[in-house]
């Protein structure tokens, strides 16, 4: 991971990228917020930790820039102790964590090695389910033979089988595979994408099937 | 003389009989309202020269009778489909029909080869008004049936392209692409039939 710190006091800095440092992190050191938003813009980080209170630019103007350049990456702001609506105003602006000073090291780290493993998780790509392979960065389908899924048919399935052998409503299915922007989805988007994965599903030879009528509930079993 | 010595306008003579005979059975299909069978057919006598190449790679002796009886790929017809159902279709009447007798099916579409190629492959003994190599008449005669869709057929076209030219810079990548390729390929192919299966049952 790597990891841009965005903190005016020299000491506590040094003592953070020291830590982070020590868990094979790389990390960028800035001491305001105007070069907070050049390195943001220089760089690809994987998490932004930005101090607010800070010279030149805060840490709430910072990251507004930042986001409205469109970056999304993860940040976490810094703020003073008992502030709660530093919190409030960070969260709004596009944070998505923050620490209270003064914070342990602890908990920092903690927080980090967290958010490595949910990426981590995101990034895992292969998943198995009986004689099933789904390698979603491929976007094929394999058993006995392998097909090419469409967008929709992986992001189905792969919610199909991180809950195999349980009933799914139709509603699940939407609100999982379909994007909020995609509000036109309906009922028959997911009975046209089951049927493609059933015969899918019976073209590489698997013995994996999907019950459920049309209307659901579906449920993905093996035999 | 060729290999094929006297039999050489036999085998022509059955290929366009078969082709006629298939005609028809796609026709009746037509007229009794059903999709067709088969979108085209194409039919070959595999050339004297590789046969008499294939006979050499099998270490059979280049003889008539090697051509005929031990190879069965003399006579060859593709039937080429609009829809992977299509398939079955088609194999269940050259199951039914008198004149033709079952001999080996082979599926690489159930079981697709590694490369990507996916076809249904039948050899089959003909029954025909012709003197066969043992002397009989009517006579029995190998063909080698291919079926599958237009979109393995595609495929196939161009992996026999790839497969001779021999100046390919990076035959390892063009195999993946391929691969990938007949991949979705099949993915449109199940699609469609699925597409057709929903409009029939609305009906």
């Amino acid at each position: 991971m790597r990891i841009l710190l965005a903190e005016d006091e020299h000491q506590l800095s040094h003592v953070v990228v020291t830590a982070l440092t020590s868990q094979g992190y790389s990390v960028d050191p800035v001491y305001n917020g105007q070069e907070a938003v050049d390195h943001a813009k220089q760089n690809a980080y994987d998490l932004m930790i930005l101090d607010i209170m800070m010279p030149v630019k805060t840490g709430l103007e910072a990251l507004r820039e930042i986001r409205a350049t469109g970056d999304r990456t993860y940040v976490m702001m810094l703020t003073a102790m008992a502030e709660i609506d530093d919190k409030v105003t960070g969260l709004d602006a596009g944070a998505d964590d923050y620490l209270t000073k003064p914070f342990s090291l602890k908990e920092l780290l903690a927080r980090v090695r967290s958010l490595d493993r949910r990426n981590g998780s995101l990034d895992r790509d292969v998943l198995t389910f009986a004689d099933l392979t789904l390698d979603d960065n491929e976007q094929t389908l394999s058993a006995h033979n392998s097909i090419s899924l469409t967008n929709k048919e992986t992001r189905l399935l792969q919610y199909m089988i991180l809950n195999a052998d349980k009933q799914l409503t139709v509603a699940d299915l939407l609100n999982h595979t379909w994007d909020d922007d995609d509000e036109s989805a309906d009922e028959e988007d997911v009975w046209f994408t089951i049927s493609y994965l059933r015969q899918k599903i019976k073209s590489v030879n698997s013995k994996v099937v999907i019950d459920g009528e049309k209307g659901g509930p579906f449920t993905l079993k093996s035999h | 003389m060729d290999i094929y010595g006297e039999f050489a306008p036999t085998l022509t003579a059955i290929l366009n009989e078969l082709e006629q005979r298939l005609q028809s059975l796609n026709q009746l299909q037509a007229d009794h309202h059903q999709p067709k069978l088969y979108e085209h057919l194409i039919g070959r006598v595999k050339t004297p020269d590789s046969m008499a190449e294939k006979c050499q790679r099998k270490n059979y002796p280049v003889t008539t009778e090697s051509a005929l009886e031990r190879c069965h790929d003399a006579i060859g017809l593709r039937l080429v489909c609009n829809f992977i159902d299509d398939i079955p279709r088609c194999l269940h009447q050259l199951h039914e029909a008198d004149w033709c007798q079952i001999v080996k099916e082979k599926d690489y579409i159930n079981n697709a080869k590694p490369n990507g190629y996916r076809s249904y492959h039948v050899i089959a003994k003909v029954t025909m008004p012709y003197k066969d190599y043992e002397g009989h008449k009517p006579g029995q005669f190998y063909v080698e049936f291919q079926l599958r869709t237009i979109a393995m057929d595609s495929w196939a076209s161009l992996e026999h392209e790839m497969k001779y030219k021999h100046n390919i810079k990076n035959p390892e990548r063009i195999s993946k692409e391929l691969k990938r390729c007949a991949d979705q390929l099949a993915s449109c192919d199940v699609q469609m039939q699925t597409i057709r299966h929903l409009i029939n049952e609305e009906n």
